[in-house]
């Protein structure tokens, strides 16, 4: 059976590697690789529970806010339940919202323009759809022309982007005063006009199918639409299918009632179950079993012990773990937060997609582009709640305490969760567990493939020089490895001979 | 090729105008600025390799506004042959395009030397995974000139950070993570401490957690337009480096009169809760962020030290006051702010006085100050620094300061 290694996975974060059995051009085995260690949760340990906020937070470029918030929830989960902190103020809770909720908007868009968007382009796919051809399509350029709005609004409020410095543990450190606020809303609103109007979906459907391009309703949408349409025409949904099981851990705070703008819970056996903290907490476990970890490193990780590598494992192939819920693998990122929301726009993963709940690449891009959609508007709605002449920082914040604590949390890509252990203002124990891990981490001790491990088998290769739909289903989980902390074999042997894997444009660099 | 905006070379000019005094930028902003008008002969390689990298620096250089990384990429025919991140290939043929002898190798990420499979990419012949160290060792003798990219490429960065609980006896530093010819404050890392490029220059590390954007392109037109960039003793681009954040922080006058915030976000100098800013040197207090929306301190938080050699351990714990004594020699915290109410009553400049307190700025012509040392004499004895790194500056392991040859 021909091995098929595609190695570096290009334009997602982080190093990434696929190796996979294809038989008769259809994947019949796929093992994702992790390709980098560093340490996160060792570093962790040993320093205040502020400090993790910073450390983790740098950890990803990408998803620097995200980890920096989930660490922050940790912290003060820790500190509320030894019973010295009563949460961060209203004011922090919604500016922590918008925050995110721009950084929603940042990902998906420089994913969907300049991360997946290509693998549909003229440049990478050959389909005469030239507008995202990397650095070169006016769709790309314009992407990242607006991108930089989005991360000057999450500096007006962290002092930089990326890697800010102004969200921390009991709140924020700046008090932005009713100015500051109304430029980061001026800056997220031109974005929304660059986007366009979200009713009119299906007139620019209707265009881009009629190969007009009216940018009065909208280039970024223009944009979005006709990736959707060249990856249904490319058989997106056909490729990439899940085992539909979703998983998350809800996001967008109501500070006055709690409620989630996106839920908590999981969807398995063709309905959801909306969740507690708790219960979500309970249900998950680690397995290392094709990690590049010790045993014991696995298991329920508010007390396994901080991962421990072994590079001795012969059948190791990735320093990912492989995170479980109630022992079954889930999908997680924006399909899953609009499935278990029970959110269809436009009903286009029903009419376009299979099914609003069947995973497959095509309905993850259109989740994307929904949620993008939905969250721009609540954005300015949380923004225009912040009172400015109320507090942003909690008077009684202090990493002067003996506590554990949870933060879940929900970046762009799916569930994210930090565990906190406190003692005397050290920290004893701490765990990640990333987005990436339960989309593309390994198998498991059952011999459970990941998510993307699942998702390629039956995948056809018809070039396996140019496994094109590969990628695309690869990408389509957005995947981003710096914080998911893994590497590849210690040896670095494999067992079989690489074949060439050509997909993408014809010879040498991205010219410009 | 597009052709070139107007607007955007205005706007590197002016940018180029506003760099800061004594830098090769300002001495040289007209022929640089022309090196958009004039074509370098044929397209300059660049590889741009991820080591142990969040892939930050990536995407703060796609902040840089003047120039954009796309307008950069036009004008300076840069031809991108290699980046993980942006690139249309995937796989062997990614791996395929990268020149094997760049113009100019960018690297972005620490490297593990200690564990050097804990960052690869691509394979080898036999098909076994390459590691990013032996990627370097192959390209960097290679290129004309070499640039470490953020905290992690130039010192060593994040994945250096202590392993301070010891655990499974993976050492302080868990997989040997270090920069390209620093390994935090001591000159070497992995290329080495004489370790020079095609244009006879160590590599250019362009510190920060991470770097201001500007710093990317800016250096890179420095270099294409036939200058060399003047350096600083940890090889940073001295029009980047030699402000000290302490000189220009928005909250210097609390600084002054001794009024400290008890937390970030409260009225005060942030000095009590941590702030690394007169450790750190940047000119980012002026030249801000994200085209000139914010910078840390604006903000209400500390300078976390993201700029210097050493970061993070040198600057952690985050939140507390980094060790009076170094920072201010023979006086206490509280002593500094009496110290600059008297000196302002005495009609003394607040740079004397800075002086007297021991940091601040110098004169022209003095030698920069190395990393914020407290004053020799009079520190107090065994004033060790700042905590958390043994090395300090000015030991035998420093390399010898660059010929400034800025012109």
């Amino acid at each position: 059976m021909p091995e098929i290694t595609i190695d570096p996975t290009t334009r997602i974060e982080g190093h990434h590697g696929t190796t996979l059995q294809v038989e008769d051009g259809v994947v019949q085995e796929a093992k994702s690789e992790m390709k980098m260690f560093r340490g996160a949760e060792i570093i962790t340990l040993g320093r205040p529970p502020t400090d993790a906020a910073q450390i983790t937070g740098m950890v990803c470029g990408v998803c620097f806010l995200c980890h920096r918030l989930c660490s922050s929830k940790a912290a003060e989960d820790a500190a509320m339940n030894a019973g010295v902190f009563d949460g961060p103020p209203r004011n922090a809770v919604l500016l922590r919202d918008a925050a995110e909720g721009i950084f929603y908007l940042w990902n998906h868009a420089v994913h969907l323009f300049a991360l997946v968007g290509p693998d549909y382009s003229d440049a990478v796919a050959g389909t005469g759809f030239d507008r995202l051809d990397p650095l070169e399509g006016d769709g790309y350029m314009g992407a990242i022309e607006n991108q930089r709005k989005l991360m000057k609004a999450l500096a007006e409020f962290g002092g930089r982007a990326p890697h800010p410095v102004g969200y921390v543990p009991g709140g924020l450190a700046v008090q932005p005063d009713a100015s500051t606020i109304a430029s980061v809303k001026s800056r997220v609103m031109e974005v929304s006009n660059w986007l366009g109007p979200t009713e009119a979906v299906p007139e620019v459907i209707e265009n881009v199918q009629n190969g007009e391009f009216d940018p009065e309703l909208g280039e970024g949408l223009h944009d979005i639409v006709s990736i959707l349409v060249a990856a249904a025409e490319a058989g997106a949904a056909d490729i990439g299918e899940g085992p539909n099981r979703y998983y998350s851990n809800g996001i967008f705070e109501d500070p006055d009632t709690g409620d989630l703008f996106l839920p908590r819970g999981v969807y398995r056996d063709g309905s959801v179950e909306l969740m507690s903290k708790d219960e979500i907490v309970e249900g998950i476990t680690e397995d290392t079993e094709y990690s590049w970890y010790t045993d014991d490193s696995g298991g329920d990780p508010r007390t396994a012990k901080p991962p421990e590598p072994d590079l001795d494992k012969e059948e190791a192939y990735s320093w990912g773990k492989a995170p479980r819920f109630d022992g079954e693998s889930m999908e997680v990122g924006p399909i899953a937060r609009l499935v278990i929301k029970e959110a269809d726009p436009f009903d286009l993963r029903e009419a376009l997609g299979g099914g609003a709940a069947e995973s497959n690449t095509l309905n993850r891009l259109i989740a994307r582009a929904q949620e993008a959609l939905l969250v721009r508007d609540q954005v300015v709605e949380w923004l225009d709640a912040i009172d400015p002449a109320e507090p942003f920082m909690a008077d009684d914040w202090t990493d002067d305490f003996t506590g554990r604590g949870v933060g879940l949390f929900e970046p762009s890509r799916g569930a994210l969760s930090h565990y906190m252990d406190v003692e005397n203002g050290q920290i004893e124990q701490y765990q990640i567990i990333t987005p990436t891990l339960w989309n593309l981490g390994p198998r498991d001790g059952e011999g459970q493939p990941s998510i993307l491990e699942e998702a390629l088998v039956g995948d056809e290769v018809d070039n396996v020089d140019n496994p094109l739909n590969v990628m695309r289903t690869i990408r389509s989980m957005d995947p981003c490895l710096a914080c998911a902390v893994h590497v590849q074999g210690p040896d670095g042997e494999f067992e079989a001979e690489v074949e060439p894997v050509r997909p993408g444009m014809s010879e040498g660099g991205c010219d410009v | 090729m597009q052709a070139i905006p107007d607007t955007s070379r205005r706007n590197f000019l002016r940018l180029a105008g506003a760099a800061a005094a004594g830098s090769v930028i300002t001495n040289h902003s007209t022929e640089i600025a022309s090196a958009f008008e004039r074509a370098v002969e044929g397209n300059m390689d660049v590889v741009w390799l991820q080591g142990q990298a969040c892939t930050g620096c990536t995407i703060s250089t796609l902040q840089a506004q003047y120039p954009t990384l796309e307008e950069a990429l036009q004008q300076f025919r840069l031809d991108v042959t290699f980046h993980p991140t942006i690139m249309p290939e995937a796989g062997n043929e990614a791996m395929d395009a990268m020149s094997d002898e760049p113009d100019i190798l960018i690297v972005e990420g620490s490297v593990p030397v200690d564990m050097p499979e804990a960052a690869t990419v691509g394979r080898n012949p036999d098909g076994s995974a390459k590691a990013v160290v032996d990627w370097v060792m192959e390209l960097a003798p290679e290129a004309d000139i070499v640039v470490g990219v953020g905290n992690c490429a130039s010192f060593g960065g994040w994945p250096a950070a202590q392993n301070k609980k010891g655990l499974y006896g993976l050492g302080d530093n868990i997989t040997g993570a270090k920069g390209l010819q620093f390994e935090k404050r001591s000159a070497g890392g992995v290329l080495g401490p004489d370790f020079t490029s095609g244009l006879d220059l160590p590599v250019v590390n362009l510190g920060g957690c991470p770097p201001n954007p500007d710093y990317v392109l800016l250096t890179l037109a420095t270099v294409l337009n036939g200058h060399i960039p003047e350096l600083d003793r940890y090889n940073r681009p001295k029009p980047f480096y030699e402000p000290l954040v302490h000189d220009n922080c928005p909250l210097r006058g609390y600084f002054d009169r001794g009024e400290w915030a008890e937390k970030p976000g409260d009225d005060g100098c942030l000095l009590k809760v941590g702030c690394a800013g007169p450790y750190t040197r940047c000119d980012d207090m002026s030249r801000l962020w994200n085209d000139g929306t914010s910078v840390c301190l604006n903000v209400g938080a500390p300078c976390i030290g993201c700029m210097e050699p050493g970061f993070w351990d040198r600057f952690s714990p985050f939140r507390e006051e980094i060790e009076e004594s170094a920072i201010l020699g023979p006086l206490s915290t509280t002593q500094a702010g009496a110290a600059g109410v008297v000196a302002a009553a005495a009609g003394i400049g607040a740079h004397v006085a800075r002086k007297a307190m021991g940091y601040g700025t110098f004169e022209d012509g003095e030698e920069p100050p190395e990393n914020q040392e407290p004053p020799g004499d009079q520190g107090p004895p065994g004033d060790q620094g700042p905590p958390g790194d043994q090395d300090q500056p000015g030991n035998q392991d420093q390399p010898e300061k660059p010929e400034s040859n800025a012109d």
